[in-house]
Formats: structure tokens, C-alpha cells, sequence
């Protein structure tokens, strides 16, 4: 039987095409939308976490309260016996020390003299003084836009934007003007080794990036760090674990007084993250519910009109000796493989659709330029391939296609077979 | 010998609402059918031909009196068994041939089978069968659509007997055919009825019919005006 009614509905183009195209469209959109929010918000979510949050962040209470203000006067010391202590309660994860400061660079010239200045974020973490994971999780060699990461002491990486609007070159010499940790003024000199651009609007705004061990130094924070990162298993964030984590390490020192004790925070708590992660999560099905409903109402009209142009077809059935509940159940079989069809197809667009964006993605720094907000955002939203966008769409297609049928399918019922004969003869 | 008597008919009255009111379709009708007649009910339009056939074929019910057809007492019937009943036992012929148009000529008569869940191997032989019977063995892959009147209404009986069902109804089978036509086809039907003995009933008011007929049934008004039995009309034609 469903060799006949496939039959049938390949042949019969007007009980196919249409159906099939809403389908496919509905699929295409969801699986699309899907991938896409899927991208951007994963986007969101590991940008945050390798430039800011880490997937959980450890820094003292009083840091904690006032980190819109980077108050290194405020941040950790005596880091090495802490992230010694982090890494044997917690080996699985890979632990490092951040600092974050804020400054003046002033470009000077042969003579000594100032041509060019301008406010800078300051990131520091592990270039030289660590394994070089820190290197990778950055993704600072595919960065780097002309030069190399810092190898010693007293170099820096500067955003790419910021050093044309200085006028910088690898090898020019910019002096760093800022604040230690203890409040004194902070001087010191560095070496262009490398302009960077991370497709980050607010890191390529105007950045300089140096060694955690330098800046150390020159914001006189000795084994201090204004915060110690933690990245889960292959750097993908788990957010039960990291949950589990933090309130474990935060139960350990819920009886110490201290201001300046430790405190972890995972990555959804910073951010407001934990509303992106939870609407990332909701996004599809909220998709799915939205495209159900809409299809369904559609193929529900569909389904009114092709019962109306088979009302003969119908009648010769029923004349035949087909009951009416099995007229509607093939009505209902010739659905799902139309549904089927128009997922499909609607799958192989959308995941190609998908593709395109998450190679070629929407460049949006223009608008991000305009954007004051602590989330990190990508200035290239791209969309992002999960197994799950190969079946997503078949939620919506089938089920959709289904319910429009079933529902004027329920006309059959109201069939009397008593004129089937008058009806026929026309 | 006396044939198996397959339809009994005991005053069969018929009536629909017809606004405030009733009207009688059928009033009173007392009628037998033997096994392997080829019988037609005769009358003036709004006589109450259709509405008989209707009846006995299980798609309409009595407001009054017995019908049974092949040992069913058709007002007792659920709409399940009333569709069973059609789908096992009785084969219909309408005017227009009313073929699924989008299937082929053999995918049309196997449809019939396909109801019963026959399986592959059988519904092939029994649809090759068929198709010999009304002579479109050479045809089986053609579109329906794609028909002369003639040859749809061959299709059409070729799903109608595909089943060898006890009872085949045949509405005003002829009357969309030309004369050439319209005797083969009866020509068809006349020797199926021979062959398999399966009973046909007729709905009619055309004169080349009724010279096939063994039995001529006139209704008007709803009411039996008479019942003949015309054996010489077979050697008429």
C-alpha cells in the first residue's frame, strides 16, 4: 500500500509539490535558524570564555564586586600556591592566571619626544612563561595580522586597528603609562613584536597583550593575578560540572571572613551569560513550536483543498469497499511521506545553508563599533553544523504535515456513502 | 434445479427528509436474486432505481423493511461491515468510469485487490486475468487518462470482477459509450455473468441494455410496476 501511495503522490504533482515546498521551507528555516543561533551564541559563549571568563573564574570577593573596574589594587596574591592547589584538586582542568589592567600607551620617537597616544585594554596571560596553551586557546598565531607572539620579556602584541591609528611598526617602542596595583604610577617600555586581530570588536578596539610575567612586573603585583581561569576537558564548556565545581570550591571557604578570600564563579554567572546559554538551549524549541504551529495551519488548508479536489477519489474508495478509518489512515500514511520528503529536502538546504554561514559568516563589526556591552561578541556571526541540525527539522516537517492532514482528514468521516452513487455519476 | 437465492428483498421502504417533510424513494419493495442474474431495475428518473441499488450494494440503508444480501441483513450493518461487505463481495460499475487517474490501467484493477491484502504475486495473475477477460491484456502500464471511453469502461469492469465478487452493480454503465462500445462491453459483462456465474444488476433506461437483460425490474413512483423475465431478449440483438 505505501508503494501505492507513494506512487501516487509522485505522480500526482498537485498532491505533492505544494505540500512538499511548505515543508521543506518550514524545515529549511528551522534547521537554518537553528545552526545559526546554535553558532553565534556557541560563538558568544567561547569567545567569553577564552577572552574573559574562562569556564569558571577564581579572583577575590572584593574583585569579584568591583571587576566592571579591572581593581587589580583588589586581586589575588600568592596565586602560585593557589593554582597549585586548584590543579591538584582539580587535574582534569587547566588552570591560568590572567590579568587584566587598563593604561596609556604614548608612542615616542628617535628624540625621545611623544607623537601619539591613546587609552588601551591591557590582557596579559602565559605567551612565554607558560606551555603554550594559552597561545592556542587564544588562537594568537592565526591572529597575529604582521610579526610574531612576544618570545622575552618587554615585548607586546598590539590590536592591528589600534597600531595603524598610531602609526606603529614591528620593532617601534611604546611606552606603557598606568597604575600599579598598589596605586603608584606604572611606566615602562615595550616592543611591537606583532599587531592582532581577533575578530573580537572590543579586543581590536585598541589592546596591547603581554606576558603574564610582565605584567607582574610592572603593575608590581608579585605572584598576584587579578584572576585565575579555568577550562574544563578540551576546552568545552559542561555546565554541570563547572556548577559542581564552583560551589564546591566556594563551600570550602564559606566560613572565611576575609574580603580578599577566593571565590569561583562559573562562566554562565558572569556576563549574563547564564540567559544566553539558557535561550541558546530554548532557542530550537522554541523554533520547532513556532514552525509547527505555523506549517500546520497552512498544511491544514492544504490538506482542505486536496480533500476537496479528491473528494472523488475518496467516494471510488469508499464505493470500493475501503472503510473511512482506512481511507484516513493512508490520508495520513501519504503525510508522513510527504513530510518525510519535504524534511529531507528542507534538512539538505538548511545544513547547507548552515555551511555557507559558518564559513563565510555576517561580518557585524560595523554595528558592534556602536555596542557598549560586557558580552563578547563576535564581529563575524557565523552558524555552526551540530549532529543534532540532521534531525531537528523533522520535528517540525513530519509532525506538522501530519496534524494539517489529520485535521482535514477528519472530513472523510463525514462522508455518507448513501450518495456516493449521485456523486459518482458526475 | 433451483438457483441460490443471494438478495432478498422484503418491504423495502426508502424515505429522506425532504425539509419539514418526508419523500418515499421507495415504498414496499418485495424482490429476490438468484445467483448469476443479469437483472436491471428500469424506470424514469427519481424512480427509485439508484436508490435500490444503493441499498443492496450496502452503501445506503432501509427506513423500513428487510434487505439481506448474501446472507447480510444490510440495515444491521456497521459501516465497517457494510465496506467489508463491498470490499470482499460486490463489484461496482459507475456511468463515468470513475478510474484513480493517476495510476495505470493494471495499478487500477489491483487496487481492488490490494483492499483485500492480497499479496504481490497474487494480485499480478489475478489483474493479468482480468485484464484478458475485457481485452487489455496488451495495455496493462498505460495511463488511464490516456483511455478511450470504451477502454476506461473496460478497466472499469476489469476492477470490478478482478475480485470474482458474488454481485457486481453496474449504474447506467453504457451511457457515456457509443453504440459499438456499448455492445461490447455488454457483450463483456454478459459472458463474465456466464463464466463465473456472478450475479449483475443494472441501473437502466437504455434500450440496448434492457436486450441483454434475462430480467427486466420497471419501478415507478418508487413502487414495483413489474418483473419480467425475457429470456428470448438475448438472441435479440
Amino acid at each position: 500500500m505505501i508503494q501505492f501511495l507513494l506512487k501516487g503522490i509522485l505522480r500526482d504533482k498537485s498532491r505533492s509539490i505544494l505540500p512538499i515546498i511548505i515543508v521543506s521551507a518550514g524545515v529549511f528555516l528551522t534547521v537554518l535558524l537553528s545552526g545559526y543561533m546554535k553558532g553565534v551564541f556557541g560563538d558568544v559563549i567561547d569567545q567569553s570564555a577564552r577572552f574573559d571568563t574562562g569556564h569558571v573564574k577564581v579572583m577575590s570577593r572584593a574583585y569579584a564586586e568591583n571587576i566592571d573596574q579591572l581593581p587589580n589594587d583588589l586581586a589575588l596574591l600568592g596565586v602560585t600556591e593557589i593554582v597549585g592547589s586548584l590543579k591538584n584538586q582539580y587535574p582534569e582542568m587547566d588552570w591560568v592566571k590572567r590579568i587584566k589592567f587598563g593604561g596609556l600607551i604614548d608612542v615616542i620617537d628617535k628624540e625621545g619626544n611623544s607623537k601619539g597616544q591613546g587609552p588601551v585594554a591591557g590582557l596579559s596571560f602565559e605567551l612565554f612563561s607558560g606551555t603554550g596553551k594559552e597561545i592556542k586557546r587564544m588562537n594568537i598565531e592565526k591572529s597575529i595580522v604582521i610579526g610574531r607572539v612576544p618570545l622575552k620579556p618587554n615585548e607586546a602584541l598590539i590590536s592591528n586597528e589600534f597600531a595603524q591609528k598610531l602609526n606603529l611598526s614591528i620593532g617601534d617602542e611604546v611606552t606603557y603609562i598606568g597604575s600599579t596595583m598598589n596605586g603608584s604610577m606604572a611606566f615602562s617600555v615595550f616592543k611591537i613584536c606583532g599587531t592582532i586581530t581577533f575578530g573580537v570588536a572590543q579586543m581590536d578596539r585598541g589592546s596591547i597583550i603581554i606576558d603574564v610575567s610582565d605584567a607582574q612586573k610592572i603593575l608590581d603585583m608579585e605572584d598576584g593575578a587579578g584572576e585565575i581561569l579555568g577550562f574544563q576537558r578540551n576546552d568545552i564548556y559542561q555546565v554541570e560540572e563547572a556548577e559542581l565545581i564552583s560551589d564546591k570550591f566556594n563551600a570550602s571557604y564559606a566560613s572565611d571572613p576575609d574580603e580578599f578570600a577566593p571565590m569561583m564563579v562559573s562562566l554562565q554567572k558572569q556576563n549574563d551569560l547564564e540567559f544566553m546559554i539558557n535561550y541558546s538551549n530554548s532557542i530550537s524549541a522554541i523554533l520547532i513550536g513556532f514552525f509547527i504551529f505555523a506549517m500546520s495551519l497552512v498544511l491544514w488548508n492544504t490538506g482542505l483543498l486536496s480533500g476537496l479536489r479528491r473528494y472523488k477519489e475518496f467516494g471510488i474508495r469508499l464505493a470500493l469497499g475501503e472503510a473511512k478509518g482506512q481511507i484516513y489512515r493512508t490520508f495520513t500514511y501519504e503525510a508522513i511521506i510527504v513530510g518525510i520528503i519535504g524534511s529531507v529536502i528542507g534538512t539538505v538546504l538548511g545544513v547547507s545553508a548552515v555551511y555557507y554561514l559558518q564559513v563565510v559568516g555576517i561580518d557585524i563589526s560595523g554595528m558592534l563599533d556602536q555596542l557598549s556591552s560586557s558580552m563578547m561578541m563576535p564581529s563575524v556571526l557565523r552558524g555552526k553544523i551540530t549532529p543534532n541540525l540532521f534531525y531537528i527539522g523533522f520535528v517540525p516537517g513530519l509532525l506538522a504535515m501530519v496534524l494539517g492532514n489529520m485535521l482535514s482528514g477528519l472530513g472523510i468521516y463525514k462522508r455518507q456513502t448513501a450518495t456516493l452513487m449521485k456523486e459518482l455519476e458526475v | 434445479m433451483k438457483s441460490e437465492v443471494i438478495i432478498t428483498i422484503e418491504n423495502l421502504t426508502k424515505r429522506f427528509p425532504e425539509g419539514d417533510s418526508e419523500f418515499t424513494a421507495l415504498s414496499k419493495i418485495n424482490l429476490e436474486f438468484s445467483r448469476g442474474e443479469f437483472a436491471g431495475v428500469v424506470g424514469p428518473s427519481g424512480s427509485g432505481k439508484t436508490t435500490l441499488l444503493n441499498i443492496i450494494g450496502s452503501l445506503d440503508k432501509p427506513t423500513e423493511g428487510r434487505v439481506s444480501v448474501l446472507s447480510n441483513d444490510i440495515s444491521k450493518l456497521s459501516h465497517k461491515e457494510s465496506a467489508m461487505l463491498r470490499n470482499m463481495h460486490i463489484g461496482f460499475i459507475f456511468q463515468v468510469y470513475n478510474l484513480l487517474p493517476v495510476y495505470t490501467v493494471f495499478e487500477n484493477v489491483e487496487f481492488a485487490l490490494m483492499l483485500q491484502k492480497k499479496s504481490k504475486s497474487e494480485r499480478t495473475k489475478s489483474v493479468m486475468e482480468a485484464l484478458e477477460w475485457v481485452g487489455l491484456q496488451d495495455i496493462p502500464n498505460k495511463k488511464v487518462t490516456k483511455l478511450s471511453g470504451g477502454e476506461g469502461q473496460r478497466v472499469a469492469i476489469a476492477r470490478a470482477m478482478v475480485k470474482k465478487p458474488e454481485l457486481v452493480i453496474a449504474d447506467e454503465p453504457t451511457a457515456n459509450l457509443d453504440a459499438v462500445n456499448a455492445h461490447s462491453i455488454l457483450e463483456t459483462m454478459k459472458n463474465l455473468n456466464k463464466e463465473f456465474n456472478t450475479t449483475f444488476l443494472f441501473s437502466t433506461h437504455d434500450e440496448k441494455v434492457m436486450s441483454y437483460l434475462d430480467r427486466i425490474i420497471h419501478l415507478r413512483d418508487g413502487k414495483l410496476e413489474s418483473d419480467e423475465i425475457i429470456h428470448h431478449k438475448i438472441t435479440a440483438k
